[in-house]
């Protein structure tokens, strides 16, 4: 579906369309439950994850409105916000520390970033500009939703020290994306 | 660069935070908090919605995965029940609320707008009908009154701006049926819309007024192609 086709299944939504909600489920929750899985990495997590999700989209949709941004990339935070909430919500136990150390990285897809033109480019452009750690660190928090806490046991360094790293990637990331 | 400070530092700021919020690293009630602010502090939710922006792109990552069919009717019940129930404000059915809401539409009118927006009845009152519109997130709260006589619907825009740079136009939704335009608000205060027998017809209890945001002159197509900034039901009093 084109994204002028979701923004006018959000809008129907926000006046209490069941129809076009129903087609908005078809057409978006699977890219929305492929995040819940990616983030939360538990299928029963992940399902419960994304009815909380469609029950605050249908209760935000108005808020589309105001919000200047892409249909699906406003449907994708929301998932995404929802699930590292979940996630920061839990408990977090020594196994899952260890676990995080052998996450394979996913690499960005070659064949993707290829096909990702102009502005959509420019964030892997300037995140190659980073040292490679540095870069992993930023994709891995985006991407599985890792805390300071499993960053800094994963890169074997105090809190502290991870979320200085952190900051000044992320200001070095502004400079080029911005600058 | 010389706007990043000194190894040994850990950089501060708003931007900062607003972007650990996207990444979504920070610790759980570091993050409730943030997320608190983002719905009070606008130049700081601004922060937060560039950074959002920048990391869009990587959405590509994550792969698609088709939810189980039971989803869809769990989240139905949570939404709607089982029964085939109007999932509206109970406020709104209220009769008493909306009797209410008709003697401050005409002090309204009485202060506000004089006899523009309501004619006072000279003989027996005519049936009128009756809309509040607004949505959550919006600033554009309006009120629709619907006389049937004149079959005349004057729509008030009571907070909010008409942008400068759009239309705002208004849409009649009967049931299931696709949104009919009903014209363009022109002015803040009043407009009036006479509307041909055929769609004053469909004007009813339970019909819904909506107002999207459209390019200077209207929808191009017909049917509502920008946010709708407010919408409501329609009821009799």
């Amino acid at each position: 579906m084109t994204p002028e086709g979701i923004s006018e299944l959000i809008s129907r939504v926000s006046l209490r369309d069941r129809a076009a909600f129903d087609a908005l489920y078809a057409s978006t929750s699977a890219k929305l439950f492929g995040v819940c899985l990616r983030v939360l990495g538990n299928r029963t997590e992940a399902e419960d994850a994304l009815q909380d999700i469609y029950v605050k989209i249908w209760n935000k949709a108005d808020r589309f409105a105001v919000a200047d941004t892409s249909p699906i990339s406003w449907l994708v935070a929301i998932a995404r916000n929802h699930c590292i909430d979940v996630l920061r919500a839990r408990k977090l136990v020594a196994a899952e520390l260890d676990q995080a150390a052998d996450v394979v990285e996913p690499s960005p897809n070659p064949e993707q970033s290829a096909v990702a033109k102009g502005e959509a480019q420019r964030i892997y452009d300037c995140l190659d500009q980073l040292e490679a750690a540095r870069a992993e660190a930023v994709r891995a928090a985006y991407l599985n939703g890792d805390s300071y806490e499993a960053l800094a046991s994963r890169y074997k360094v105090p809190l502290n020290t991870m979320r200085t790293w952190l900051r000044r990637s992320l200001m070095k990331l502004k400079e080029c994306l911005e600058g | 660069m010389s706007s990043i400070p000194p190894e040994d530092t850990i950089p501060e700021g708003d931007d900062l935070i607003a972007a650990e919020y996207v990444l979504g690293v920070l610790p759980a009630e570091e993050r409730r908090a943030v997320a608190r602010r983002i719905e009070t502090d606008k130049p700081f939710a601004q922060l937060v919605a560039r950074w959002q922006h920048h990391f869009d792109p990587l959405n590509e990552h994550f792969a698609e995965a088709s939810a189980p069919h039971y989803l869809k009717s769990r989240i139905d019940h949570r939404l709607f029940g089982t029964e085939e129930t109007q999932a509206g404000i109970p406020l709104w059915g209220s009769v008493i609320f909306w009797r209410g809401l008709a003697f401050a539409a005409l002090a309204l009118a009485v202060i506000g707008f004089g006899r523009d927006l309501i004619e006072f009845p000279t003989t027996e009152p005519a049936p009128q009908l009756i809309a509040s519109m607004a949505a959550d997130g919006s600033p554009v709260r309006t009120m629709a009154i619907f006389d049937d006589q004149t079959r005349k619907l004057k729509i008030t825009v009571v907070a909010g701006d008409i942008p400068q740079d759009r239309s705002l136009e208004l849409w009649l939704i009967a049931g299931n049926e696709a949104p009919v335009s009903l014209g363009l608000l022109k002015s803040p205060q009043v407009t009036a819309f006479d509307l041909p027998q055929p769609v004053a017809a469909k004007l009813r209890d339970g019909t819904t007024l909506a107002i999207s945001v459209e390019p200077i002159g209207g929808s191009p197509s017909g049917a509502p192609t920008g946010a709708v900034v407010a919408a409501g039901t329609v009821r009799g009093i």
